[in-house]
Order: structure tokens, then C-alpha cells, then sequence
């Protein structure tokens, strides 16, 4: 056995290198957030809660054409279309429910919509002790929407889904029915 | 014969047949639009476009002829380009709303953008904003999705004859619609809707209710009527969402009546029964199937234990083979009884027996192609259209493409009758003496004819009003024809001497040799689905399964060693025997499988005392009828959309029917609650699935195998022709040669003259019952979208005599005779004759039956029970 070993042994050497990554750290800018009193700045194009939309008619956008519920690769929408009770010219979803519990957060029905009615939010923190709690009617996905308007143009634009909507250009796009302008509830 | 050569291939085909016939024989498919393989070619969508590789030109292959060593080329670079332009042509104005329109996910215009990739368009335009028109109960007209095929107009009018819909206006403000912008008044086939290749026309009754990839197909056979329809009965969670068919299948070939697409909301209404109900305190209460077969069982052995003949069953014609094959198995052999009667003795046994007793079969010498071969049809007291839909629709083709000469013989006006040749007029009640005059003219020369021949026949002409003109015109066409084909239908059937009016017309067919000729015979048309599977099957007391004698001991024998148990029933009977039965105590327990006497008699005729005799009443059924109000035990049964099993069609083809969904709540099949009482009661069934039953009946009647009308072609997703497979399967029609040599036995009796039904006096109207085109029966009186079509009874009355009386259109009248009254509105036609009034049947109010007789009248040697036509007296309410 060298001196220098025995030197090492007695001085904690191989202590003193570790807590030297430790001591480093010390100086650095933390990287933990003390939740739920802190929170992330969430990065634009983040898939957390899925939302639905109304025109700026406060008219639903829905026009419940199932596309969303035929991409659903988990089977997690599920769309029952009807006419309109007020439009007999229109389809809307009579009844739209959304399970969190299925959901993977894919995005695809956001993609496979014809009508931006579905946008994807920063939220996340939603939890309920029940299953049924997170399995979403068209209602509370309308409340949630209107909640988080800026969030679902954010993500829309992020995904190149936004100016197609607004470029005013007709061909390309689906065309519906003229909505009239009066305010409904949908 | 020419020979033609496509993309390579070497095909010979008939010099007179198109590019596009040739294509499919090569087996090539070319997309379509516009073309249908039933109508006459258009060559409006210009999307067949095929290259002629000698002349490099690009033309329309459906309406193009072929010529000798013409070279086509149907997938070229050229034919792309020229598809690729004309989508996008017809892609100008349609407009893009595919997440929302119900044809999206099947649209053969969406399919086609999609493989020729020509979403975008190089033209500037606008889209077509126009409103639709839902002005219709049944469709929705969207003139922006149209691409002006053309397809519903000629379907309307080539296929089904019937000239509803049409173009309007020209150029590019051309929409489809009833004409001057009216709502749609038609037969609401729907075959328009069918084959719409756009959404330019949806169903209202299920508009935006569903997505085409959802639904899960389901090939049925429908059961309203006899024609035996293939349709694929569509279903997303159980629940029926709408009826198609496919193209060129079964032997409606694609067309489906507005009963069979349309009325199917009534197997899953709430009324339905989910629940087996046993009467305790004289309240229906619901039970368990597990307490219940074990004290029905008890109850039954009880009756039968007193001796043979003690239980009596009914049986609805609409039920498959196979149930009615266990039901007169379970009648027979465990209630040891013989009183089992069905649904046929409401008339069309009138038809059954006198042509199952002279040629042994009840299958038919002819079918619907037979139909188009026909040079003289004669139509006599039948409705083709109403009765069997298809029937109608191929007599309609006969006439209008195959020029063959039809002549009607009947009182009213229905919707072929502008199509005769003739309409022979005859006041009510002569269709029977027609027919004895007829077949005693063609059947006999003049020295053997019967005495009061010529007497008749001045009567016929005299007092019933038949042209002599026109009736020398039917006897010499008769005569000289080569292939003809008689009619008959609900109204003949049900004439008081229409069993003798049958031999008649079997006697004459068999004097003009129609039996040895092939494309001859007798059609006569069922009134429900499986009429002549019922029958077929022994639910009848006359024949045991297989049209034997129920009372020959060698039958009893054969049956007995295929059952490997005795039969020890007795002489039995049928309807008017079971009643005589009850009243005579005789009876004491009555089954009755989806049958309600009730609403075949007189409400005054006393048969709900007769019935309150019963110790035992049970009534399976799929709704409370009026005679669930007396049974002791209601038992749900399932409808045939929820059932497996066989039934034969007019034409003979046994088709089968599929489940499309489960049993509905608690209900089961009649033959599951037979085979459960049967174990119960100590005759054990071989089992108790439907197969099973099925693999014993075509064991035992081999050609009763299953068969169907092979099409000539199917339509493709895409609109492209496919040639079907050919399967071998056992003829439908009858054997030409067993009835040759069954029918020369019998000698030609010369047959008692027919008397007619007494003419209605001054001042007196014939009160006739007539089938809807929008009701089968009175169950779809609980179909929501049939009432849509026609909700309630209108008198039809003639033109003529409306204006005598000053009765206008949808006024209240009063129709009374000495046995009750019932008041109506009226609908004004110059349809029916002078003298008659005709209601549709169907409804339950007002009380049309208490115009009737009250005592149990029976006509014939088969003891029908027809209610067909009473006289009344008619007054304006004012």
C-alpha cells in the first residue's frame, strides 16, 4: 500500500470528489418547481386536454361528422350525429363524448377534423376519483374550450391548421352551409 | 359475334353490346357514373371514358358499339387525363362537404377524386349554394351535390314506371326534384336513393344519424311480402339504421319497396314485448321463460292427456321454414293433434290447394324472367305493385320493353292497369264467373261445353259490364300465344268461389297444353313472406311436411319412422274447425304464433266469446294485439330481423334469413319456445339450433336446398361492373314433367258453373278492403316512418259519383249498412268503378270489419275466411 493511498483513505478523497458534482450544483439554477405553487411554461404544440371550440358566434363548431371517432386509434370519442333542431339543413353531434381514460393524447382527431372544432390545450391537471369523471360530455368540452381559448389558436396555429381556416381562399377547404349570424346556444 | 380486344385481351362478344360489356367480360372493370346495368345506357358522366388505340380518340364506353378487331385501351395515360378533367369538371360546383354529407364513406364520386387525385380544381367558379328541398317525409333533394347522372330519374322511370322525379330547368341551374317544385308524392321505393352515387338525395328518417363505415351489413331476406327480396338490413349497436341492396342481387336485382326499405322502426319500438306475461287475477303479469315453460308444459300435458285433438295451433305465414316445421312437429307429435291452420286461410289457400291437389307442387311453372318471355299476361284480381312489389316491377318491363301484351281483369284502376292492353272492367264479384266463362271457352269445343255456358257468358257481358270486344280480344291471344302467363292475386283469393275460379284457370292452362310449353302457367301471388313455406312445411291440417295427405296412413308412416314416434293425432281441422271446436268445448287450448283471428272477423261475430271458452289461450306475438286482452300467456317473439331460417318466395327460391340483431329484450324465436316446451313435456328435440332444424329439412326435401336468382351483373363500390359467380343450386319452379303426367291423369270433368257475387243494388256501393302500397298487414300501423307515408284509412271513391253525390275531396262520409256504420274521408279517384268503395285494410279505426256480416261466413271447399267486400250505403256528412 502506496502513501498516496493511505493519504487518500484518511483525507475521504473519494468522498470529496463526489460531493464536488454536489457542491457544483449548489451554483446552479434549480431545475425542480415546487408545484403546484410554481408551473412549467409550457412549450407551444403541447397535446394536454382535448377542447371544443365555438365560431365567434359563440355557435358550436361541431358539425358531429365522426371523423374524429373514426381516426381514434384508442377508441376514445364517440360521436351521434343528428339535425340540427334548428337548422334542419345541418348536421350536428347530438351527443359527443370524449374518455380521458382512453385517450393517449395522439391528436390525430384534432388533425382530422374538417372544421378546427377540436384544438388541443395546456391543460393537464385534470383528476377525478371516478371514472366517469374524465369521460368528457360535449358540454364540458365546450366549457373547458371556452376557457382556454388562446391556448386551442395557439396549438391550431403551431400545427399549420389556422391559416388554411382564415386565408380566406374557398378552394381546398369544405364548404358548408352559411351559418347564420344569430346567436344560439347550439 | 365480333372479336375485340381489350388491353390486350382477346374477348368475343355480340356485335350489338358496348365497350363497356365487352370491358366486363374481359373481366376489366370500368368506373361509371351514370351507367346501370338495368336501364338503357346515358353516357352523361363521360367517366368511362376508354382510348380506341387505332383512331387514338377517347370515347364513352358505355354507350359506344363495338366493332370487329376494335383495340381498347382502358387504363392509358390519355384515359387518365380525360377522367382526371371530367372530376375535375364535375368537382366545379359541387360542393365540398363530405364531413357532413350522409354519402360520404361510400360515395363513388369521393372514391374516384381520391384515386385520380383531382381535389383541386384548375377552373375558377363558385359552389352551388342552393337550399334543399325537405319538403319530402321520406327524401332530401340537395341539388348542389348532383352531378346530373341522371340515374334516379330513369330508375323512376324505366325501372320502377312510376315518373315521380325529373329534371328541372336547363344548363347549369338543372336540378333532379317532383316536378314544378312540388313535395314528392310517389311509391317511396327509395331505388333513387340507392343509386344516387352523390348525397344529392338522402333519407330523411335516419338524415345525419349515421356514417357509413359505422354500420355493420346484414344479407336478409324481407318478409313483408313473397318476392323474396335480398336486401342488406344495416345495424350500428344493435339498432337497425337503414335497409340497402346491392346491385344486381336476389331476385328483386336491386330494387327494394318503400315497406321492405322503409318500415323496420317498428321491431324496436318501445311497445315491442321484452317480457314473457302470464295472467294471474285476471292481470297480464311479467314472467321469467323458466317458470313459465314448466307450468305451460304442465297445462298442456294436462289437455292433452284428456285425448288426441285437444290443442289447437295457428300459425303466421311470415314465420321461416323452420319454425313452422317444429310448430306442426310439436302439433303433431306431442299435443297429438291435427287442428294447426295458418295464415293462408285468409285466402291465398283458395289458390295453395286446388294447384298443390292437381299438380302436386306448390311451386310455381313460372317465375319473374318467365314474365319477360311472355307474349299475354293476364292480370285477374290482383295488385302486382302492393302484393309483391317485384312481380310488378317485372310486369312493368315486360310491358314497356318486352312489348308483351297484358290484360287486366278487375274492377278498380291500380297502378299497371294504364299499362294493359285491355282493361276488362269488371263490376265486383265477376271475376270468379269470368274466369269459368273463359277457361269454358278455351277449354272445350262447342259441342262439349256446359249447358248454361252461353247463358253466363250473356250475363258476364249483360249485367257485369265486360267489353265483348276486349274479351274476344283476350280468348283469341290466349289461343294463338306462345308463352303467357295468368296472374292471380288477394282479390281473386279471396272471391267467394275463387277455389273453383282456380280450377278453372288450372283446367284451361291445361287445355292449351301450358304444361308441356315452357314460359306457361299460373303465377299466383302470395299475400304475406313465406305463404308457400308455411304450407310447404304441413301448417296446415291437409298436409304433413312435403304436401302429403295428413289423414294417409303410408305419409303417417313415413313421418312417423322420420320422427321415430307414433302419431296419434286425429282428423282435425282448420280455422273454422278450430272455432267450431272451441265453441263445441271440444277445444280446449289454442296456440297462436303471431296469428290474431280477431282481426279477420266481424267485431259482432261473437269469436271473442268463442275464444273466452278457451281454458288455455296462448298468443306469442311481437306487440299486444286484441287478442292478447284474452290469452292467459303472451309470449314475446322476435321479428325476422332478429331470426334464422328459410322462406320460399312466389317465384320458388328458398332464401335465407340472417339475424341482424340479437333477440329483442326477452323474446325468442317460435321455434326456440316450441323446441323448450317439447323438452319440457317429454319429447326431446334433435336440437335446438336453427341449422340444425334447417339441415333436417333439406335432408328430408332435398329440393327445398336454398337457391336464388343469380344477376347478371353487380355494381361495385365505384360503380364498376362485376360478373357474378355462378353456384349450382336446385331449380325453383316446378317440374314440367311430374305435372304433365300428374295432371293427364285427371280427366277433363267438366266443372259446375261459378255464380257470381250478387251486384250491388240502386243506391248501393260494394264496400271493398284493399292492400296499401305502405302497409303489410297491421303490424306496420307501429312503424313510424310507414305512418309517415300514409297515416290513416281514406275512402277511394270514383270521380263520377263523388260529383253526383257533391262530395269533395277529404270530406267525412258515412258508410252504413244494417250491420254497423264508420265514417271517413275521402280520397276522389276515377280508379275504381262506379259502385264501389274501396279502404285499405289495414287500419284499426274506424271499425271497418263491423260492416261486415255477423256470422261466420266460409267460402269454398278450403273454408276460407276472405272479408273482401260487403255492401253498404253511402252518405255525405254535411
Amino acid at each position: 500500500m502506496g502513501i498516496k493511498k493511505f493519504l487518500n483513505t484518511i483525507m475521504f478523497g473519494e468522498i470529496m470528489s463526489g460531493l464536488k458534482l454536489t457542491f457544483r450544483h449548489m451554483f446552479k439554477k434549480a431545475v425542480t418547481l415546487q408545484y403546484p405553487h410554481e408551473k412549467l411554461t409550457l412549450p407551444a404544440g403541447y397535446r394536454g386536454f382535448i377542447v371544443q371550440r365555438r365560431y365567434e358566434n359563440e355557435q358550436e363548431r361541431c358539425v358531429g361528422c365522426d371523423l374524429c371517432e373514426a381516426i381514434c386509434p384508442a377508441k376514445a370519442i364517440s360521436v351521434v350525429g343528428d339535425i340540427h333542431p334548428e337548422f334542419p339543413d345541418r348536421r350536428y353531434a347530438k351527443e359527443y363524448t370524449l374518455d380521458f381514460t382512453r385517450c393517449i393524447f395522439c391528436g390525430f382527431c384534432v388533425v382530422a377534423c374538417p372544421v378546427n372544432a377540436l384544438a388541443m390545450t395546456k391543460e393537464y391537471a385534470h383528476s377525478s376519483f371516478t371514472r366517469e369523471g374524465l369521460i368528457y360530455s360535449k358540454e364540458q368540452l365546450l366549457t373547458l374550450g371556452d376557457k382556454c381559448e388562446e391556448d386551442s389558436i395557439e396549438y391550431l396555429k403551431f400545427k399549420n391548421m389556422w391559416d388554411a381556416e382564415n386565408s380566406g381562399k374557398e378552394e381546398g377547404r369544405y364548404h358548408f352551409p352559411p351559418i347564420p349570424s344569430v346567436k344560439s346556444g347550439g | 359475334m365480333v372479336k375485340v380486344f381489350v388491353n390486350g385481351v382477346e374477348v368475343e362478344v355480340d356485335s350489338t353490346s358496348t365497350i363497356l360489356k365487352a370491358a366486363e367480360k374481359a373481366g376489366i372493370s370500368i368506373p361509371t357514373f351514370c351507367y346501370h346495368p338495368r336501364m338503357d345506357p346515358a353516357g352523361s358522366c363521360r367517366i368511362c371514358a376508354v382510348e380506341l388505340e387505332d383512331s387514338k380518340r377517347v370515347v364513352m364506353s358505355c354507350v359506344t358499339p363495338v366493332s370487329e378487331g376494335m383495340r381498347i385501351l382502358t387504363e392509358s395515360a390519355k384515359v387518365a387525363d380525360a377522367r382526371k378533367t371530367n372530376l375535375e369538371l364535375l368537382l366545379l360546383h359541387h360542393p365540398l362537404d363530405c364531413p357532413v354529407c350522409d354519402c360520404g364513406g361510400e360515395c363513388p364520386l369521393q372514391n374516384m377524386s381520391f384515386s385520380y387525385g383531382a381535389s383541386d380544381s384548375r377552373f375558377e367558379s363558385h359552389r352551388n349554394d342552393e337550399v334543399e328541398d325537405i319538403k319530402s317525409d321520406v327524401l332530401v333533394f340537395n341539388s348542389n351535390r348532383c352531378i346530373l347522372c341522371g340515374k334516379c330519374v330513369r330508375i323512376c322511370d324505366e325501372v320502377q314506371d312510376v315518373h315521380a322525379i325529373g329534371f328541372i330547368n336547363r344548363g347549369f341551374d338543372t336540378v333532379i326534384g317532383p316536378p314544378l317544385g312540388k313535395k314528392l308524392d310517389c311509391e317511396f321505393c327509395g331505388d333513387c336513393l340507392e343509386v344516387c352515387p352523390t348525397g344529392a338525395i338522402t333519407d330523411k328518417f335516419v338524415r345525419y344519424q349515421y356514417r357509413p363505415w359505422q354500420l355493420e351489413k346484414t344479407k336478409t331476406t324481407c318478409t313483408y311480402c313473397s318476392s323474396g327480396c335480398q336486401m342488406n338490413v344495416e345495424t350500428e349497436k344493435e339498432a337497425i339504421i337503414r335497409v340497402t341492396s346491392s346491385e344486381g342481387e336476389g331476385p328483386n336485382e336491386g330494387s327494394i319497396c318503400a315497406i321492405g326499405r322503409f318500415g323496420f322502426s317498428h321491431v324496436q319500438s318501445t311497445e315491442r314485448l321484452n317480457k314473457p306475461y302470464a295472467r294471474s287475477f285476471s292481470r297480464l303479469v311479467p314472467t321469467e321463460w323458466d317458470f313459465l315453460i314448466p307450468e305451460l308444459s304442465e297445462k298442456l300435458r294436462a289437455i292433452v292427456s284428456t285425448g288426441p285433438d285437444r290443442i289447437a295451433t295457428l300459425v303466421s305465414p311470415r314465420i321461416p321454414m323452420e319454425d313452422a316445421y317444429l310448430i306442426q312437429g310439436f302439433t303433431r307429435r306431442v299435443l297429438r293433434s291435427n287442428y294447426i291452420d295458418s295464415g293462408a286461410r285468409y285466402g291465398f289457400m283458395n289458390a295453395a290447394f286446388p294447384i298443390a291437389k292437381s299438380t302436386g307442387t306448390l311451386r310455381p311453372m313460372v317465375d319473374h324472367q318467365d314474365l319477360l318471355k311472355a307474349k299475354v299476361i293476364l292480370v285477374i284480381g290482383a295488385d302486382p305493385t302492393a302484393e309483391s312489389n317485384i312481380t310488378g316491377l317485372f310486369l312493368k318491363r315486360a310491358i314497356r320493353k318486352e312489348k308483351a301484351r297484358m290484360y287486366y281483369v278487375g274492377s278498380e284502376s291500380v297502378s299497371i292497369t294504364a299499362r294493359a292492353k285491355d282493361h276488362i272492367r269488371v263490376l265486383p264479384g265477376g271475376e270468379g264467373l269470368f274466369s269459368w266463362v273463359l277457361s269454358e271457352e278455351i277449354s272445350c269445343q262447342e259441342s262439349g261445353r256446359h249447358p248454361e255456358f252461353l247463358s253466363r257468358k250473356e250475363e258476364l257481358f249483360k249485367s257485369f259490364n265486360v267489353d265483348p270486344q276486349a274479351y274476344t280480344r283476350l280468348v283469341q291471344d290466349l289461343r294463338e300465344a306462345q308463352t303467357a302467363v295468368i296472374i292471380t292475386g288477394r282479390v281473386f283469393h279471396r272471391l267467394q268461389f275463387a277455389y273453383d275460379a282456380m280450377e278453372s284457370l288450372i283446367r284451361m292452362s291445361h287445355a292449351l297444353g301450358w304444361i308441356e310449353r315452357d314460359g306457361c302457367g299460373i303465377l299466383p301471388l302470395p299475400e304475406t313472406g313465406n305463404d308457400l313455406g308455411v304450407l310447404m312445411m304441413g301448417a296446415t291440417y291437409e298436409w304433413l311436411p312435403g304436401l302429403l295427405d295428413s289423414q294417409d296412413s303410408d305419409n303417417k308412416k313415413r313421418w312417423e319412422s322420420t320422427w321415430g314416434e307414433p302419431l296419434s293425432y286425429g282428423k282435425g281441422g282448420g280455422l273454422r274447425e278450430i272455432l267450431e271446436g272451441i265453441n263445441s268445448g271440444a277445444i280446449k287450448g289454442l296456440i297462436s304464433f303471431g296469428e290474431n283471428p280477431l282481426s279477420h272477423f266481424s267485431p259482432q261475430s261473437g269469436v271473442r266469446e268463442i275464444l273466452s271458452k278457451l281454458d288455455l289461450l296462448v298468443s306469442v306475438d311481437l306487440f299486444q294485439t286484441s287478442l292478447s286482452d284474452q290469452a292467459h300467456y303472451l309470449l314475446p317473439a322476435a321479428s325476422s330481423y332478429e331470426r334464422s331460417g328459410h322462406v320460399v318466395s312466389v317465384e320458388g327460391f328458398v332464401q335465407s334469413l340472417n339475424p341482424a340483431m340479437t333477440y329483442w329484450g326477452e323474446s325468442l324465436s317460435d321455434g326456440e319456445i316450441v323446441s323448450r316446451l317439447s323438452e319440457c313435456m317429454g319429447h326431446p328435440v334433435s336440437s335446438r339450433l336453427t341449422s340444425d332444424v334447417s339441415k333436417e329439412i333439406f335432408t328430408l326435401m332435398p329440393d327445398l336446398s336454398p337457391s336464388t336468382r343469380n344477376g347478371e351483373h353487380f355494381m361495385g363500390p365505384t360503380g364498376n361492373l362485376i360478373l357474378p359467380e355462378v353456384v349450382s343450386q336446385p331449380p325453383h319452379k316446378a317440374d314440367r314433367n311430374s305435372v304433365a303426367s300428374r295432371l293427364s291423369e285427371k280427366t277433363k270433368s267438366v266443372l259446375s258453373p261459378i255464380f257470381p257475387e250478387s251486384i250491388p243494388g240502386e243506391g248501393e256501393f260494394v264496400f271493398a278492403l284493399n292492400k296499401s302500397l305502405f302497409h303489410s298487414g297491421k303490424m306496420t300501423l307501429l312503424d313510424t316512418s310507414l305512418m309517415k307515408m300514409e297515416s290513416s284509412a281514406l275512402v277511394r271513391i270514383n270521380r263520377q259519383t263523388a260529383k253526383k253525390l257533391k262530395i269533395k275531396k277529404n270530406e267525412m262520409v258515412l258508410i252504413e249498412n244494417s250491420y254497423g256504420s264508420c265514417t271517413l274521408p275521402v280520397e276522389l279517384t276515377s280508379g275504381v268503378t262506379e259502385n264501389e268503395l274501396q279502404v285499405p285494410y289495414h287500419f284499426d279505426s274506424p271499425d271497418l270489419l263491423g260492416l261486415f256480416p255477423r256470422e261466420l261466413k266460409y267460402s269454398g271447399p278450403c273454408s276460407t275466411v276472405t272479408m273482401l267486400r260487403t255492401r253498404v250505403s253511402l252518405k255525405k256528412i254535411e
